[in-house]
């Protein structure tokens, strides 16, 4: 997959060229003429809010997804994987979020795995484990090579497969949000093998959301911004995160706030305390009749805090709903009247299978049941109804929830939470996948919907959502909730921007 | 939590020692408690003893079957797949051990003609399931029909199984395999289990192949990531189970003395037990030859036993009880495991 290219010729000092890199997706284009050089031995990070164009080129780099156009080079040579195994074969290591490491076998068994020297299939000495010993040796001293790494943490787990990158000879080695799962003394012992890794001859492409660590660990840093590139710098260059986030954010973000009026006085939802896997100390409350707010990028505790309330997950604290206790589970919240949209539909909020007429009455089905029978009629009543009501674009409703559009289908998760009573909506990036002209129908329907006395809680990771239709805002940052705000036009977006990448905010 | 941290030390190793022995443990128990029990007024015991040269010379052999299976069964779950067909691929082999015996063909052709049916049955599941990419469980059940179908069309009409009769006799020697002792008053049968377990322990532990199992079946994202083809490993292990299952079929059929097409009957749900019972975990990745091994030894020790102390309506629900109580402890020493 390497051949000799005609770059320019510094190019060939750099660990990685890439030129005009473009990525279109029907409608959409994801990457948009990108060029930038990451150089030999250094510890390159990318930044960028959601939807930049970050994890499009760390799949063109890792070969997942193929380039519609414009090249890539490691020192100077042309570099197309096709896939992560040639990726890994040219020298580009990743570690993924999801880890590649067999449980059941050592530590040493996974550094050698599919390398093993062996004559007619029976494994024989070799240096390969001295060798991989060394590796790990070196960037990691205190990982047994003779343990099993169902015994190991996370962390440990990860920096094994990070020294199995490296000792499988890869020059470059990609880390897209290493630290999500790690606790802070794990994230230190991280911080010293990237730079032990750097010192040995390997390049390190590091992605994060938190600025902290880029500013601590990185030498480079290049931004992107809606697909393009906006500048390739020393981070000894930057003007401290102010300069990191104003090139992130770089335009004014519109909102078309206004302030509504019909907010009823006491809260419907009060939680205090929320503690679990993720989440510290998180309080909070909810009035009828509000829109409410949560923001922070991937891994801050959004999803976290709506699961806990909706009963889907365990966690430590008080959740008062209308004064009644917390919800043990999923079938007691909807009892309560809380329903729940989730971040992923198609997989968790639709049967996509099944007709639209079918998904709208199911979290309430025995509403169609007259003394315990199903009315098909009724089904089809009440599917018209919230057809029309939600204005679900659809010629029929039979048809299958899978052939509607993000938007429509969308619509389709609403009607169940309001065909089953809901008084609180809890909203998990309603509209990720959605096309402009629904989002803003769906915006319409949550005001409505608000206006109607229901109170709704927004976890989004789209600032001009929350901004948009939210009364107020809560701003978290690694499973806190760091800052408050009162939307309006004053709000101070860099400040917002600072609190959720890790800079603090008034309540931490 | 709080009592585990009192005495941390104590409690990790008894649970180590539990999790690593308790197989072992298991066979000791079931063998205690056969050979304490009176078994003097049956028959099968005339000599008084679960413990006597003759019993257990007994059990060996009629496990034959079952021991030569449970290895290379072991290895292919562990890299997460299954065969339900080998019930079907055992009674196919011994009806075509038995067909070409009683045709005259001698013993050697006949047992490496088998042989090569079973590498043929292994090798169909392992297309099906890689290659047309059929669920294991569907691809398996499938060949079930299929296998005894062909079996059962092999032998006559009018007749239950391939045997003495109508013009034709079994020779002499077809017994030999199966019963006559050869070492220690055991027969080739009982031996060819011994090898072929050693030969997959080697497998298991000094081979890629064992290796490759183990990371197919526990992460095979991973195992796809090193290099490693996970359909070749596959495919070889449902073939090495297709072996196994046709040596099975042999010693099943010189110990009958016929080619009976439902011989094999029921085996896919013995193996199974067996190596759940040594401990592999149904999801792949974890396992020992040698704990199935053993497994398959306390299954045959308690259903010979069964069939002395216990009126025969009961035998198979206290086999399943006793199965139940090992796969329940077995459960519980491995999540304490995982939560600690």
């Amino acid at each position: 997959m390497i051949v000799q290219t005609a770059f320019a010729a510094n190019a060939q000092e750099k660990a990685l060229s890439i030129r005009d890199l473009t990525k279109d997706y029907p409608g959409v284009r994801a990457v948009d003429a990108v060029s930038f050089d990451i150089d030999r031995n250094t510890v390159h990070c990318l930044v960028g809010e959601n939807g930049a164009g970050k994890s499009t080129i760390v799949k063109m780099l890792t070969g997942a997804l193929a380039p519609t156009s414009g090249s890539m080079a490691i020192l100077g040579r042309t570099y197309e994987p096709d896939s992560t195994q040639d990726a890994r074969e040219s020298g580009v290591g990743t570690l993924f979020q999801e880890l590649h490491v067999v449980d059941q076998l050592t530590v040493l068994e996974n550094l050698t795995l599919g390398m093993e020297a062996s004559r007619f299939g029976f494994l024989v000495k070799s240096d390969l484990e001295g060798r991989v010993v060394k590796t790990l040796a070196a960037i990691e001293p205190t990982i047994d090579p003779k343990a099993r790494v169902s015994s190991l943490s996370v962390a440990q787990k990860q920096i094994v497969e990070i020294a199995r990158a490296a000792s499988s000879g890869a020059s470059i080695i990609i880390m897209d949000e290493p630290t999500a799962a790690l606790s802070e003394r794990e994230v230190e012992r991280l911080f010293g093998v990237i730079r032990r890794l750097r010192d040995s001859d390997v390049t390190v492409i590091y992605i994060s959301h938190k600025l902290d660590e880029i500013f601590e660990l990185g030498d480079n840093v290049t931004v992107m911004r809606d697909g393009k590139h906006i500048a390739t710098k020393p981070l000894a260059d930057v003007n401290g995160r102010p300069e990191l986030i104003e090139m992130m954010v770089g335009r004014a973000i519109t909102h078309d706030y206004e302030p509504r009026g019909d907010i009823a006085d006491n809260p419907v939802l009060t939680v205090k305390g929320l503690t679990n896997h993720l989440l510290k100390d998180v309080s909070f409350h909810v009035k009828g009749g509000e829109i409410v707010g949560f923001y922070g990028l991937v891994g801050a505790g959004k999803t976290e805090v709506a699961r806990a309330i909706y009963g889907a997950d365990k966690a430590d604290g008080q959740i008062d709903f209308k004064g009644r206790k917390r919800a043990a589970s999923p079938k007691e919240a909807i009892a309560a009247g809380i329903a729940l949209v989730p971040e992923e539909r198609r997989t968790q909020g639709l049967f996509t299978e099944l007709a639209i007429r079918r998904n709208i009455p199911i979290m309430n089905i025995r509403k169609l049941a007259s003394f315990g029978v199903f009315q098909d009629e009724r089904e089809k009543e009440v599917a018209r109804e919230y057809v029309g009501k939600l204005g679900i674009a659809t010629n029929s409703i039979e048809k299958y929830a899978e052939k509607l559009s993000g938007g429509n289908q969308q619509k389709v998760v609403l009607s169940k939470c309001l065909f089953a009573d809901a008084d609180m909506l809890l909203l998990d990036e309603p509209t990720r996948g959605v096309d402009v002209g629904a989002k803003s129908e769906i915006y319409d329907l949550i005001r409505d919907l608000a206006n109607n006395g229901r109170a709704i809680c927004i976890f989004s990771s789209e600032l001009e959502e929350v901004l948009g239709i939210c009364d107020r805002v809560f701003l978290m940052y690694d499973g806190r909730i760091q800052a408050e705000i009162k939307n309006g036009t004053e709000v101070d977006i860099p400040h917002i921007l600072n609190v959720v990448t890790g800079g603090g905010g008034e309540n931490k | 939590m709080t009592d585990l941290t009192q005495s941390p030390q104590f409690g990790d190793r008894l649970k180590r020692f539990l999790k690593d022995y308790y197989i072992y443990l298991v066979l000791i128990l079931v063998v205690v408690v056969l050979s304490t029990a009176n078994l003097d007024k049956f028959p099968l015991f005339e000599r008084g003893n679960f413990l006597s040269e003759r019993n257990i010379i007994n059990i060996l052999r009629v496990s034959a079957p079952i021991l030569t299976l449970a290895g290379a069964f072991t290895l292919l779950m562990i890299s997460g797949y299954i065969d339900l067909s080998v019930g079907s691929a055992m009674s196919l082999s011994a009806v075509v051990y038995a067909l070409l015996a009683i045709n005259g063909v001698p013993f050697v052709p006949a047992f490496l003609a088998t042989v090569l049916v079973g590498v043929l049955l292994g090798a169909i599941n392992g297309f099906l399931v890689i290659r047309l990419k059929i669920t294991p469980v569907i691809a398996t059940l499938i060949t079930l029909s299929l296998y005894k179908g062909i079996a059962l069309l092999l032998v006559e009409d009018g007749v239950s199984a391939i045997k003495s009769g109508g013009g034709l006799k079994m020779p002499g020697w077809f017994n030999d395999y199966g019963r006559d002792g050869v070492f220690f008053g055991l027969p080739w049968a009982f031996w060819v289990a011994i090898l072929v377990t050693i030969a997959m322990i080697v497998a298991q532990d000094r081979m890629k192949l064992g290796k490759y199992a183990a990371a197919t079946g526990g992460n095979p994202m991973a195992a796809k990531l090193s290099g490693i083809d996970t359909a070749r490993t596959v495919i070889i292990l449902y073939v090495l189970v297709g072996i196994c299952a046709a040596l099975a079929g042999i010693a099943r059929s010189s110990f009958m003395s016929l080619g009976d097409p439902l011989s094999g009957d029921g085996m896919e749900l013995t193996a199974i037990l067996v190596v759940l019972l040594g401990g592999t975990a149904f999801s792949g990745g974890e396992g020992r030859v040698l704990k199935s091994f053993i497994g398959a030894l306390i299954i045959m020790s308690l259903t010979v036993g069964m069939l002395t102390l216990v009126p025969a309506y009961f035998q198979t629900l206290v086999v399943g009880t006793a199965l139940l109580l090992a796969a329940a402890s077995n459960h519980l020493v491995s999540r304490k495991d995982s939560e600690s």
